[in-house]
């Protein structure tokens, strides 16, 4: 309640002295509590993202802006010299804390402002707060004679009368710098093609710190102001929030954006059949895309182990993977494998996982990151055609030995011959007068070699005969075993074809990795192809080559005729599933050699001879001694759903997939490439 | 008349233990037996005075047993050939025995079929051997006789009386006569009948007369 004076008129002056809160303190409390708010509040946004320093900063420099517009008050209605000297030592700091932390902001914020200017800032504000303490009053003033009051704006305010400290020019300096610093930053990031920003943070900096030369004007006594250097800041602090509250807004718009096309992604994944994961090593958190999540029988949120994820895995597939992870983390390369899940339901199902291993600037493995993809079609399909594939070669195989029954039946038959005549004989030396005992063991004797001959033959043609499961497991195989088989098998064929066999068989062959019946089956195609090669021709020329050699890593067999040879062109074709020559030819015969060949991993091709006749060569890879990878691990009719595979996870470098991780460290970035990537493959 | 040595089974077939086997079979039968490897190793050590027969493996690599039926058909031998074929060879099989095969047996040949078939070879190589030693004795009789008594013997042969034969030969009956009885002195013979026989199995056919051929 206003005061009244003596003549019962409210004074103004009075009233001004007495009640010292009117527009003034007003302002400038507002002024205060506004950046104190501000600073509180990104104060809280920096705690929570502590990664953005910007935002400390800014607290810091609204805290401090708030703190020179306290100081400001309190010089405003200073009283007497010793307070006023108090308050013109202390707002030195904050002072310090705005200049040093603004500097500091629109360096990290802006990316704009030069290094060794803001440095000498740095250093001149520095040494300003130094010699400020050091100075008997102030930077500003020597002494402080008294204080000047004047009425301003309808206020009387308090300024400083006194002597100018000529320490004070540093000052002036460093906020001449100031104002460079600020114009350089703005012309910066008005070249940069952010001309909003410059217009408004750099244009608030720039009119800050003109504003700013009040103060030492006011000192020197050339205009009679209070200082309001509070609100100076107070515009770039509000220029500041305004750009910053922006970025809020960007980032809650780029939020929601990223949710959109977090779903757009999910749908693209799940229609796709795919899942994207990423592993946080150091948190060891594991982020799956939510369907593939529900399917594995995880809640919808709630954090996931690498053990909890592994639980999920087949037991079978479950080492194999671990170690095969363990390596691409240590080695940092990619990792690639197929494997087993067993989902919620209990369902199995096989899954092709993909990833690449994030390091950070150390090199160390942070995380790693990758899409799985659900393959259990197309390993059924794997399997289906495999077993097809395994039918039409048994199939191919007896209808080869009906082609061959005659001649196997004499093989039979010469053993047997043997044993009856022998044991005939027997039969007779016993009923002899004389026995002759020795001649009877001897006798028997050969009988039982003849019978372990045919017994071999049986064994032999059973093995050949016998359909039995697609193979889980390969052997070693030496090819000089195959075709000496084939041709013991074959022998009283060639006789009654009169074939002549010539054989130039490597020494100490190498071993390769497959299935012996099927090799068997293809030596024996071979060779059946080339003795009906030359049936037409006279018996004499009848002659065929077998040879075997080992050669750039693998070991070749040839078969050569002298039969009139492929007809020119055909030399591809005579492998199609088919294609035949002979008027009672199936044309499976050499079409089945080649799916054999290609399924353990080699070659087969057909060439004319320079004289006649045409030979047939194949190559399988050796058996390398560590094996594991180099050698085979899908042999024809291999690709089972058992632990075939499982056992020999595929850990090779997939070029193709994940290349984007190379250059994105965004994990958004590289998920959405990753998956773009996958689905492109996928077409 | 040459020496005529026991008679001896051959068996060619290129499988080893069948071949000793079947020549202990033999052997337990008393029959004396050679074995070979190959038609050409049986070529190589064979003498055709030696009587038996072959037992002979049809199917073998290269030289096969056709080829040396075939062979031993060119030199004129008669050795009875038994055949062991397997079951699928019954093309060979079949040209064999236009070739005159004595007898097939099938793999696995049994001692019942084998012995009585190698016996009764044995027997037919005998029979045809004696039959070929009596004709030898009697070409050799022929060969004692004169030019002059060959064509009386021709004319005999051909049925003509002595006049005729005088006629023919242009000479006196007497002397037709008087080589009619060296003749039939030298061919042992009692009757014209049967000289007829002796010389028309030597192959000796009656010659007409020159003059009605002319």
């Amino acid at each position: 309640m206003p005061e009244k004076d003596n003549e019962g008129r409210p004074s103004q002056l009075r009233v001004g002295r007495h009640y010292p809160m009117n527009w003034i303190p007003v302002f400038w409390s507002i002024n205060l509590g506004a950046c104190l708010t501000l600073a509180a509040f990104y104060c809280v946004v920096w705690c929570k993202q502590r990664e953005t320093w910007a935002h400390l900063l800014f607290s810091c420099s609204a805290v401090a802006a708030a703190a020179i517009s306290a100081f400001e008050l309190g010089m405003m209605n200073a009283q007497t010299v010793e307070q006023y000297q108090t308050l013109v030592r202390w707002i030195h700091v904050p002072t310090w804390v705005l200049t040093v932390s603004f500097v500091a902001f629109v360096r990290l914020y802006l990316h704009a402002g030069r290094a060794r200017l803001a440095w000498s800032i740095y250093g001149l504000r520095t040494l300003v707060l130094v010699l400020n303490f050091i100075s008997p009053v102030s930077i500003n003033f020597r002494t402080i004679t008294d204080i000047h009051h004047f009425s301003w704006g309808g206020e009387i305010v308090s300024v400083p009368v006194g002597l100018p400290n000529p320490w004070g020019l540093i000052s002036q300096v460093s906020l001449l710098l100031l104002l460079i610093f600020s114009v350089d930053a703005t012309i910066t990031v008005w070249r940069r093609g952010d001309r909003r920003r410059a217009l408004l943070v750099g244009g608030s900096m720039i009119f800050g710190a003109i504003l700013a030369w009040h103060v030492p004007l006011v000192i020197w006594g050339v205009i009679e102001v209070p200082f309001f250097l509070g609100f100076t800041y107070t515009a770039v602090v509000a220029a500041m929030a305004y750009e910053l509250s922006n970025d809020m807004a960007r980032a809650a718009h780029l939020a929601h954006e990223l949710e959109l096309s977090d779903k757009r992604l999910n749908l693209a994944a799940d229609s796709a059949g795919l899942g994207l994961w990423e592993w946080d090593l150091s948190k060891d958190e594991i982020w799956i895309t939510p369907t593939r999540r529900a399917e594995l029988g995880f809640p919808v949120s709630g954090k996931i182990t690498f053990e909890d994820l592994i639980s999920r895995w087949h037991p079978d597939d479950r080492d194999k993977v671990r170690q095969a992870l363990r390596d691409a983390i240590k080695n940092g390369k990619d990792y690639d494998a197929e494997f087993r899940r067993v989902l919620a339901d209990g369902s199995v199902r096989w899954v092709a996982s993909r990833g690449r291993v994030q390091v950070n600037k150390q090199g160390n493995p942070i995380r790693l990151l990758g899409v799985s993809m659900d393959i259990t079609a197309r390993k059924q399909a794997d399997l289906e055609a495999a077993r097809q594939r395994h039918d039409l070669a048994h199939l191919a195989r007896v209808n080869a030995l009906g082609e061959l029954s005659s001649s196997l039946a004499h093989e039979l038959t010469h053993p047997i011959t043997a044993i009856l005549s022998n044991a005939q004989a027997a039969q007779r030396f016993l009923d002899a007068d004389e026995v002759d005992l020795n001649e009877v063991r001897e006798i028997l004797n050969d009988i039982v070699t003849e019978d372990q001959r045919a017994g071999e033959v049986i064994h032999r043609l059973r093995r050949l005969l016998r359909k039995g499961e697609p193979q889980t497991h390969c052997d070693d195989i030496d090819l000089n075993e195959v075709i000496q088989d084939v041709l013991r098998l074959m022998r009283s064929d060639l006789i009654n074809q009169n074939v002549t066999v010539d054989t130039d068989l490597a020494q100490n062959l190498p071993s390769v990795t497959g299935d012996r019946v099927q090799l068997q089956q293809v030596v024996l195609n071979l060779v059946l192809n080339a003795c009906e090669a030359m049936t037409n021709y006279n018996s004499s020329e009848r002659q065929l080559l077998i040879a075997s050699k080992s050669e750039n890593g693998t070991v070749r067999v040839s078969v050569t005729d002298r039969g009139g040879g492929i007809p020119e062109g055909k030399q591809e074709q005579v492998f199609d599933r088919f294609f035949t020559t002979k008027k009672e030819g199936m044309g499976l015969g050499l079409s089945i050699c080649r799916t054999i060949i290609d399924a353990h991993r080699g070659k087969i091709w057909a060439t004319n001879n320079a004289q006649c006749g045409a030979t047939f060569h194949f190559s399988l890879p050796i058996v390398s001694p560590d094996g594991l990878f180099a050698a085979p691990s899908e042999v024809f009719d291999k690709s089972t759903l058992t632990a075939t595979d499982a056992s020999a996870p595929r850990v090779a470098a997939p070029s193709v997939l994940l290349r984007a991780g190379a250059n994105g460290s965004e994990p958004e970035e590289l998920r959405t490439s990753a998956s773009s990537v996958l689905l492109e493959r996928r077409q | 008349m040459p020496h005529s040595p026991s008679p001896t089974v051959f068996v060619v077939d290129d499988n080893a233990a069948i071949r000793k086997a079947v020549s202990r079979l033999l052997r337990s039968a008393g029959i004396a037996v050679t074995v070979f490897a190959s038609p050409t190793e049986f070529l190589a050590q064979y003498h055709p005075n030696t009587p038996g027969c072959l037992v002979l493996d049809i199917a073998m690599p290269g030289f096969d047993g056709l080829q040396l039926q075939t062979t031993l058909d060119k030199k004129g031998s008669s050795l009875p050939i038994i055949f062991l074929t397997g079951t699928g060879d019954v093309s060979k099989s079949v040209q064999a025995m236009k070739h005159g095969a004595f007898d097939f047996l099938t793999k696995p040949v049994n001692a019942k079929n084998l012995l009585p078939a190698i016996r009764s070879a044995i027997e037919r190589d005998a029979i045809v051997r004696q039959e070929q030693a009596r004709l030898s004795e009697i070409c050799a009789r022929l060969d004692t006789l004169t030019p002059r008594e060959r064509e009386v013997l021709e004319q005999v042969v051909a049925g003509k009386l002595n006049k005729q034969t005088a006629g023919d030969l242009a000479i006196t009956e007497a002397t037709v006569k008087m080589h009619r009885a060296r003749v039939m002195a030298k061919m042992k013979v009692q009757s014209v009948a049967e000289l007829v026989r002796l010389a028309e199995r030597c192959g000796i056919r009656g010659t007409n007369s020159l003059k009605s051929a002319a």
